[in-house]
């Protein structure tokens, strides 16, 4: 009763903060397919096969990443001419102090970074960054066909230098994750 | 319009065109060769072969280092070492970077230029792509290499043919073309918010402020951002922007106007610069 209680409370928060704080910053710049296609220029198909790592391999990329392993389950999908395995694209989330970042990474098929590309960017005002009803309102959100308008949406910002500590421990653990789960 | 971002140099790097996606890997090429030259953290890079090299050293660099070593020792010149890219050994105390990988033994003492009254140059740039180590130092090029990466962004996009665009490195930007783009400045007391927007045409906007990089270190407030005479923390609630036709100057001319509390310093005009403070 007690936990049902507080994910309507949860909820409500997430609702208000959506309506009150829209992210101050936020772009969608490629969606996955694009993001496959200008990463594997040269594949003819896309196709998704599940990773799931076992408790040896967690521990295995926690070795090799220096950082917790994190997830069991990872988005892979592999690039292919014909038949013959171009390599992989890996998606991912980071949250950082009040940043959400999806995105990709292609990976050879020996398990070397080939590319990252953002796919989404979004800040918030603060602590709804943490709920999971705030970040799962831009899940699926993506760029069309990669084309914007100026003037409609591109907003440039200077500041000081947000570091992206978060998205590249995020690549980091990938890479790990492709030499435990994905090296041939 | 192609709009991309690619984490790089420790932030992400985003780039806006009108030119097709060749152009945008052109220029991210740009970025990441600077990048790879550059890192204080890389152990690969020109910057930690310097650091690790023994005084007296003549090291052989890309023309790219060479550039920015050489825009860093003018800039050094002309601030009265104000701007000085061998604040390091500060920094890694403090925990605002890392140390060198591969170096043993104490760090470089972080000779104050105030202390001697005089500037102490820890480099010296020999023509052609020759460095000169003359003194024991660790340098990061963090303060002007962003800038010059977006610098050579936008030169690689106008090669391959784009007539309009803006790269942005984590807050240092430049637009190009006839168009007058508008950037949004964050507000240095609640970052997350913006405070206004300015126009920019064909020109760089730099931006440096505490907010992000503020630590606590035995109980004193510090940031990435010192002044390079003491080595003094500058820790403000309030950002300095600086406007100018390249983004390598803007993002040094930053930590002159931020130390120095003076938009209107007599430096700024040596490359045609404009300040301004919020």
């Amino acid at each position: 009763m007690r936990y049902r209680h507080s994910l309507t409370v949860l909820s409500s928060v997430a609702g208000l903060a959506a309506i009150a704080c829209p992210p101050v910053h936020a772009t969608d710049y490629l969606n996955l397919g694009q993001a496959q296609a200008l990463m594997f220029p040269e594949a003819t198909a896309f196709r998704a096969r599940d990773l799931s790592l076992n408790v040896a391999q967690m521990q295995q990329v926690e070795q090799l990443a220096g950082l917790p392993a994190r997830s069991v389950a990872w988005r892979v999908v592999g690039a292919y001419d014909g038949d013959r395995l171009l390599g992989y694209v890996v998606q991912d989330d980071v949250v950082g102090k009040f940043e959400l970042i999806s995105y990709a990474v292609a990976i050879n098929p020996d398990a070397t970074v080939r590319q990252v590309e953002i796919l989404t960017y979004r800040e918030s005002h603060g602590a709804e960054i943490r709920l999971p009803a705030w970040r799962r309102q831009f899940a699926g959100k993506s760029a069309a066909g990669g084309k914007l308008m100026v003037g409609n949406g591109i907003a440039n910002i200077s500041g000081a230098t947000l570091s992206c500590t978060h998205l590249t421990d995020g690549v980091r653990r990938i890479a790990a994750v492709a030499q435990v789960g994905l090296a041939k | 319009m192609t709009r991309r971002a690619q984490p790089w140099l420790g932030t992400l790097v985003e780039i806006t065109s009108d030119g097709d996606q060749r152009a945008t890997d052109l220029a991210f090429a740009a970025v990441a060769l600077v990048h790879r030259l550059m890192s204080f953290h890389d152990p690969g890079s020109e910057i930690s072969r310097f650091n690790l090299a023994p005084v007296g050293a003549r090291l052989p660099v890309h023309p790219a280092t060479w550039r920015v070593l050489q825009l860093a020792e003018q800039v050094q010149a002309a601030t009265d070492g104000v701007f000085n890219v061998a604040c390091a050994p500060q920094l890694v105390a403090w925990g605002c970077l890392p140390a060198p990988a591969g170096t043993v033994g104490p760090a470089p003492r972080f000779a104050p230029t105030a202390a001697t009254q005089q500037t102490q140059p820890s480099f010296a740039c020999q023509a052609p792509d020759m460095v000169d180590k003359l003194a024991d130092a660790w340098l990061d090029v963090g303060g002007i290499a962003k800038g010059y990466a977006v610098d050579a962004a936008v030169a690689a996009l106008q090669q391959a043919g784009a007539q309009h665009g803006c790269v942005n490195a984590g807050g240092d930007l430049r637009v190009f073309g006839a168009r007058a783009w508008p950037v949004a400045l964050r507000d240095p007391r609640a970052p997350q918010r913006l405070h206004s927007t300015v126009m920019l045409r064909d020109a760089a906007l730099a931006t440096s402020a505490s907010y992000f990089s503020e630590r606590t270190w035995h109980g004193q407030p510090v940031s990435a951002l010192v002044d390079g005479r003491d080595g003094a923390p500058l820790v403000h609630a309030r950002s300095v922007s600086v406007r100018a036709p390249l983004c390598a100057v803007a993002d040094a001319l930053t930590k002159l106007v931020a130390a120095s509390g003076k938009p209107q310093h007599p430096a700024l005009t040596l490359w045609q610069a404009s300040a301004f403070i919020i």
